[in-house]
């Protein structure tokens, strides 16, 4: 092939896999309402495209197709009825026939055989479909959906339809194939560069310092040349820096792009499959996608294209019941089907749930009795989820004779084992009359999702978008304040608040001032309210597990890089809305302690003594934060440190004694210094005691708060 | 031979200092071969002396940029980013029990424990490294099969050996 024609083709193939979709959209809505208005002039101008860059590049066979298509769909143009559904059938066939022949005339490969596509088309001509539209409309549908459904069904796991292959193909000619380790190495070399960028603000900074310190020499002679070059230096550090940050970023998104696809690539396909499926078994079904913006590893997506396929088939097939049917058990005629994708962390969750006739015990008990799977005896001693857990048993179904789509003993098996070689499992969860939900978990090791982040404290944490449902500021007028909760009114509902800080652990619940961000998620079927006490924005991460020794915390998904290079940590949605247990995060204790103190290491080890002790401790970097949480909480007692920026310990101690609510609250100071001064000095402002921090070993702390605790109160 | 410093003129603080390094290097036994001893990493914790095998120790840096983990375990300081990997920061005086310390740790030691992941340890300074007889270790570890044996160097000093494994392990077994 002609090496420029080779080139317009490739870019011709990715912009009519785009036209493709947006036709095949069209049609399937076309079949729902009028063929008239902006829907259908996107579908007639698709074909009209397809025809004409087709025969713009020579490709007279598929112009001449395109040209078939148009003239199957172009005389209903005004109709005030939907495409009759043979006609439909007839150009989704057809449109995936063409896809797949381009593809292979891109890629050298056999081409498909027009002639079975052009017969299809001619019978459904204009006035042959509405002929056969009044005469037993639905016999031909579902014939003539049942052989379009076979011909997807057959290649959905391996050989995809072509409309699921919006990933680039890398077997063709200007794509390289790389080991997926290679992606991850280069992966991390990227956080190491990342690094790299960082550590050249801290020369920056350093040089800053330097050059103050110049500053506050004043301008000299000897100090002149020196400072010239130093600001040269910065500079030029403070260039290399951004571009290094510009790099960095560009690698990063580079390497996303290449090594992750949004998950709605494999599920806006399966919406094609329902309709299909409805069609050929006369159900109706309306397919809702969640969460299809999550960008995931490619090889995952792949291995995981043929596993939903069959769920989502099963769910029409075996779940929903026929739209009578359901009218006369109080359900919509229409059947809800919802995929829900999630990645919490490392771990993928995609939810396949319908709302049919859930799984049907005594049926499945047969079915494993006449299939021989399960001995009697051992049936009999079965639970109900024992007996769930069946049908992913090899050779297992309910129906009594195979159709197309099931009865042959081959399902769920298959999914079980394809998402089993991915390291991951599969749950089925039902309720007769209610419907089915599989539950598919699998460990993710690539992707990002959307996140919104936000602040508590001097804390910034983020929250996934997917759980996200609105955000407002907080009102009085609309919280209910009771004496153990808070609850918002919410378009005419009344759902819980919850103060992000408390339930972190780091400051005694508060009620929402007015103004302050309510985020309103929405997780399990649960909605609550988060108060937080800034919103800093959304943001596309790639969400990493955390490491061994704080991965069993259950508040948290896993930890994302910011753009300066901090660590954030991502909470987990079904972990903010479960109120029930809470005991967990030791928020139980009785006497609380306020640990101030600007050392993180500081903190943890004082942490630790009065955890020991019954402690339920809070912790305050500097003064300033201290002073807040002692405005709105109360505690047993304070343990301060007291060489601290800013305000020091004894300043601290000092405007806290001011306070009426604090000014008899024990204080303990502590310091890395042993001196009477000292000591001194902190009692002259108000302390109850001191302690060195080299003597600050366990019991010594406790029996020092102890004591500090029982001399107010024998003072009081 | 004796080393001394290369020009005079120094301030004498620096000639007793560069004359006490000269000292230690000379201090090392003639027989004793590098094989025979075992390099660590010494610092101090508090009023005590404690050491890791310098095989362990990837890296000492700043202890800067650490998020710290609400709800997690006391010990645990926060998490941080070193080489593309995300890393925990413990606190060793609360690893070991709850120890008093002189100075706020400003230094992490990134180690390797054994388990092929790394983690960090707070430290008041950066380690120095230090020779021990591989007999002497083997010795101490004899006496002592937990996570600290403790060395009696010259001088009659006391150094703990940490067994990180040992230590982490502890740690995994007291949560569970």
């Amino acid at each position: 092939m002609d090496p420029l024609l080779e080139q317009l083709l490739a870019g011709f193939v990715d912009e009519s896999q785009e036209i493709y979709e947006r036709v095949q959209r069209g049609v399937m809505e076309l079949e729902k309402s009028p063929a008239q208005g902006p829907k259908f002039d996107e579908v007639a101008r698709g074909l009209h495209t397809l025809k004409g860059s087709a025969a713009t590049l020579g490709l007279d066979e598929l112009a001449d197709f395109a040209h078939r298509m148009e003239d199957v769909v172009l005389p209903l143009r005004g109709s005030a009825q939907p495409f009759p559904a043979p006609l439909a059938d007839a150009v989704l066939k057809c449109l995936d026939t063409w896809m797949a022949r381009l593809k292979a005339t891109a890629q050298k490969a056999p081409l498909p055989d027009l002639s079975a596509s052009y017969t299809v088309l001619a019978q459904v001509k204009p006035g042959a479909v509405t002929n056969g539209a009044r005469n037993g409309e639905q016999k031909e549908s579902k014939a003539s959906a049942a052989e379009t459904l076979a011909a997807n069904v057959v290649r959905a796991p391996t050989e995809a339809a072509p409309e699921a292959k919006a990933a680039p193909d890398d077997a063709g000619g200007d794509s390289w194939r790389v080991s997926t380790r290679q992606v991850i190495a280069l992966l991390h070399e990227v956080e190491r560069l990342r690094e790299v960028r960082l550590r050249l603000d801290e020369r920056r900074r350093d040089l800053d310092k330097a050059l103050q310190q110049l500053d506050r020499l004043g301008i000299q002679a000897e100090t002149a040349e020196a400072r010239a070059i130093l600001l040269g230096l910065r500079r030029a550090l403070t260039s290399d820096g951004e571009e290094a940050a510009d790099v960095v970023v560009s690698m990063e998104d580079g390497l996303k792009a290449i090594s992750t696809m949004p998950v709605r690539t494999i599920l806006e396909p399966l919406r094609r499959a329902v309709r299909d499926i409805c069609k050929a078994t006369g159900k109706l079904a309306k397919l809702s996608v969640v969460g299809a913006e999550v960008s995931l590893d490619r090889r995952v997506l792949e291995q995981l294209r043929g596993p939903l396929v069959h769920l989502v088939r099963n769910a029409v097939d075996h779940g929903l019941e026929l739209p009578e049917v359901r009218e006369a058990r109080g359900k919509h005629r229409e059947g809800a089907l919802t995929i829900r994708v999630e990645q919490q962390g490392n771990m993928l969750f995609i939810e396949v749930q319908d709302d049919g006739a859930g799984l049907d015990l005594e049926a499945i008990r047969e079915a494993a009795l006449r299939r021989a799977l399960v001995a009697a005896e051992e049936l009999g001693n079965m639970t109900a989820q024992q007996l769930q857990q069946l049908i992913f048993r090899p050779g297992f179904s309910t129906k009594a004779e195979a159709t197309e789509f099931s009865g042959r003993g081959v399902g769920l098996d298959v999914v079980r084992n394809q998402i089993q070689a991915l390291q991951g499992h599969v749950e089925v969860q039902s309720l007769p009359g209610q419907g089915a939900r599989f539950v598919l978990t699998l460990p993710a090791e690539l992707g990002s999702s959307p996140v919104l982040v936000v602040r508590c404290g001097e804390h910034q944490l983020g929250v996934p978008m997917v759980a996200v449902e609105s955000s407002r500021a907080s009102r009085s007028t609309e919280l209910r304040v009771g004496r153990s909760r808070v609850q918002l009114e919410h378009r005419e509902q009344l759902i819980a608040v919850q103060d992000l800080g408390a339930l972190v652990g780091l400051r005694q619940p508060e009620v929402p001032a007015d103004g302050q961000p309510l985020l309103i998620l929405q997780s399990q079927g649960r909605r609550l309210a988060l108060s937080v006490d800034e919103v800093l924005g959304d943001k596309e991460l790639v969400i990493r597990p955390l490491p061994v020794e704080v991965r069993d915390l259950a508040a948290y998904q896993g930890a994302a890089t910011l753009a300066r290079g901090e660590l954030v940590l991502i909470l987990r949605p079904d972990w903010i809305v479960n109120l029930d247990r809470r005991v967990e995060s030791g928020l139980t204790g009785t006497r609380r302690a306020l640990v101030v103190d600007d050392s993180l290491t500081a903190r943890a080890l004082h942490r630790t003594a009065l955890e020991s002790g019954g402690y339920l401790v809070h912790t305050a970097s500097n003064a300033r934060q201290a002073l807040e949480q002692l405005r709105h909480s109360a505690y047993d007692v304070m343990v301060c440190d007291i060489g601290m920026e800013e305000m020091d310990g004894y300043e601290l101690t000092a405007a806290v004694r001011q306070r009426p609510e604090t000014d008899s609250m024990p204080i303990l100071l502590v310091s890395a210094r042993d001196s009477d001064t000292d000591r001194q000095r902190g009692t002259a402002v108000g302390a109850d005691g001191f302690l060195t921090k080299k003597d600050c070993v366990s019991g010594r702390l406790l029996s020092e708060v102890s004591a500090v605790i029982a001399r107010r109160k024998g003072a009081a | 031979m004796r080393l001394e410093p290369r020009e005079s003129g120094f301030a004498a603080e620096l000639n007793e200092l560069l004359t006490r390094r000269a000292e230690r290097v000379r201090e090392r036994p003639a027989d004793v071969e590098d094989d025979n001893l075992l390099w660590v990493a010494e610092f101090p914790v508090g009023e005590e002396t404690y050491a890791i095998p310098l095989d362990a120790l990837r890296a000492a840096v700043p202890l800067k940029m650490v998020t710290p983990v609400p709800l997690s375990p006391p010990h645990v300081i926060g998490i941080l980013r070193f080489q593309g990997q995300i890393v925990t920061a413990l606190s060793l005086a609360s690893l070991l029990g709850g120890r008093g310390w002189r100075e706020d740790p400003a230094v992490l030691l990134v180690v390797d424990p054994g388990f092929g992941r790394l983690v960090a340890l707070d430290c008041e300074r950066i380690p120095k490294p230090t020779g021990v007889p591989h007999a002497q270790v083997e010795e101490a570890r004899a006496r002592n099969t937990g996570a600290v044996c403790e060395i009696t160097m010259p001088g009659m000093r006391q150094v703990s050996l940490l067994d990180l494994r040992r230590l982490m392990d502890r740690r995994q077994q007291e949560k569970r």
